[in-house]
């Protein structure tokens, strides 16, 4: 079951749901449009290894924006401190975002329950674009859950900004049970 | 309503969905951590053609790791055979990965109900990527439906290895025969 607009609000209200700075003109009839932060980070080697700490660049975008390469991936993040301990969110980029041929974090939609943070995302684009600090980029959406809840913790928790992918902790020991 | 960690477990142990093989370490708030298998499937040619079949490569992915190309697209396979006749399963990489670059099921994330088997993982990357064999690659909800249940029994579920599209000779018109027949059999 998907949250209506009023109920995310609302929810927002009684504090199950973190977004902040809220506003509620970002409130659409079933999600909540969020900006996209100042700083970007990319990979500054050309190939990428999944055990590796692949080395990395910040930039911090002026008003005068950045323009997007499609060879690369970007990672930006919300603008907004958002998450919830009661219910799933789901990010999506807008459609009309996406009709630039950006896509917004089309591969890992789906965020933890209790993840709590500026959520970091992955921004591909198909042609060179340029996009803008503190634009409306994408849309959260918050879900019911069925069944008894356990918060993340995991290895994102807190993060402010763009946060790198720490794939590689997954190869330092072999997970048992 | 999407299951939570804790009501996967629950449903895996009184059979209602399918984890196989099953690690309670592989479990997040809301979904479970699957691993790619060892196979990936490259199409031959720049340009494929939705009529026309396609040639694919197979390999296996070596100890050392495959470097992934950005505009080709791969097929792998989970190592896990997954799926419910109760929940309704959506596959979605993992954000470790598509921090990288590495998008898999961005555009048909949705399974079917009753659908149980080892699934087809469509794989592209922006950036060269190296991944390995039996990795952590995605993972996958469970969600409530509502409304009467039939279960899939379509032509993938006999599968185990990445498949690749069945679909190509399918150009009737919406309405034809098959969807006729199917329709009419459920009633």
């Amino acid at each position: 079951m998907i949250l209506t607009g009023p109920e995310i609000e609302r929810e927002w209200g009684n504090g199950r749901i973190w977004i902040t700075p809220f506003s509620n003109r970002q409130i659409q009839p079933n999600s909540y449009d969020f900006r996209l932060g100042e700083e970007l980070l990319y990979y500054t080697e050309e190939t990428l290894d999944v055990r590796r700490d692949n080395p990395t660049q910040t930039v911090r975008m002026s008003e005068g924006g950045f323009l997007l390469s499609p060879a690369r991936i970007y990672l930006g993040h919300t603008l907004e401190v958002m998450g919830s301990d009661t219910y799933v969110p789901i990010v999506r980029g807008r459609s009309s975002i996406a009709r630039l041929g950006l896509f917004v974090h089309v591969t890992a939609d789906i965020i933890d329950i209790g993840s709590k943070n500026q959520w970091t995302l992955q921004l591909h684009t198909v042609q060179e674009l340029r996009i803008y600090p503190y634009m409306l980029i994408g849309q959260v959406t918050f879900w019911k859950v069925q069944g008894e809840i356990t918060l993340y913790q995991g290895k994102y928790q807190g993060s402010m900004g763009p946060y790198a992918s720490r794939s590689y902790l997954d190869f330092v020991q072999e997970p048992e049970d | 309503m999407i299951l939570t960690g804790s009501e996967i477990q629950k449903e895996v142990q009184a059979g209602h969905v399918v984890l196989s093989p099953y690690y309670r370490s592989r479990l997040n708030p809301n979904s479970y951590n699957y691993r790619i298998g060892p196979i990936l499937k490259i199409a031959s040619g720049s340009s494929l053609d939705a009529k026309q079949e396609v040639e694919w490569q197979e390999i296996e992915i070596p100890e050392e790791g495959f470097v992934l190309q950005p505009g080709t697209l791969y097929l792998g396979s989970t190592l896990e055979v997954i799926g419910s006749t109760r929940y309704v399963p959506s596959l979605i990489g993992r954000s470790s990965l598509g921090r990288l670059g590495m998008f898999l099921q961005a555009s048909a994330d949705l399974g079917n109900l009753g659908a149980i088997h080892s699934w087809t993982l469509e794989i592209k990357v922006v950036q060269r990527l190296r991944i390995y064999a039996g990795m952590d690659i995605g993972q996958v909800s469970f969600w409530k439906p509502f409304g009467r249940v039939f279960l899939y029994e379509g032509v993938y579920d006999q599968f185990s290895h990445p498949t690749p599209s069945q679909r190509l000779f399918t150009f009737d018109m919406p309405g034809d025969t098959d969807d006729l027949d199917r329709s009419r059999n459920r009633t």
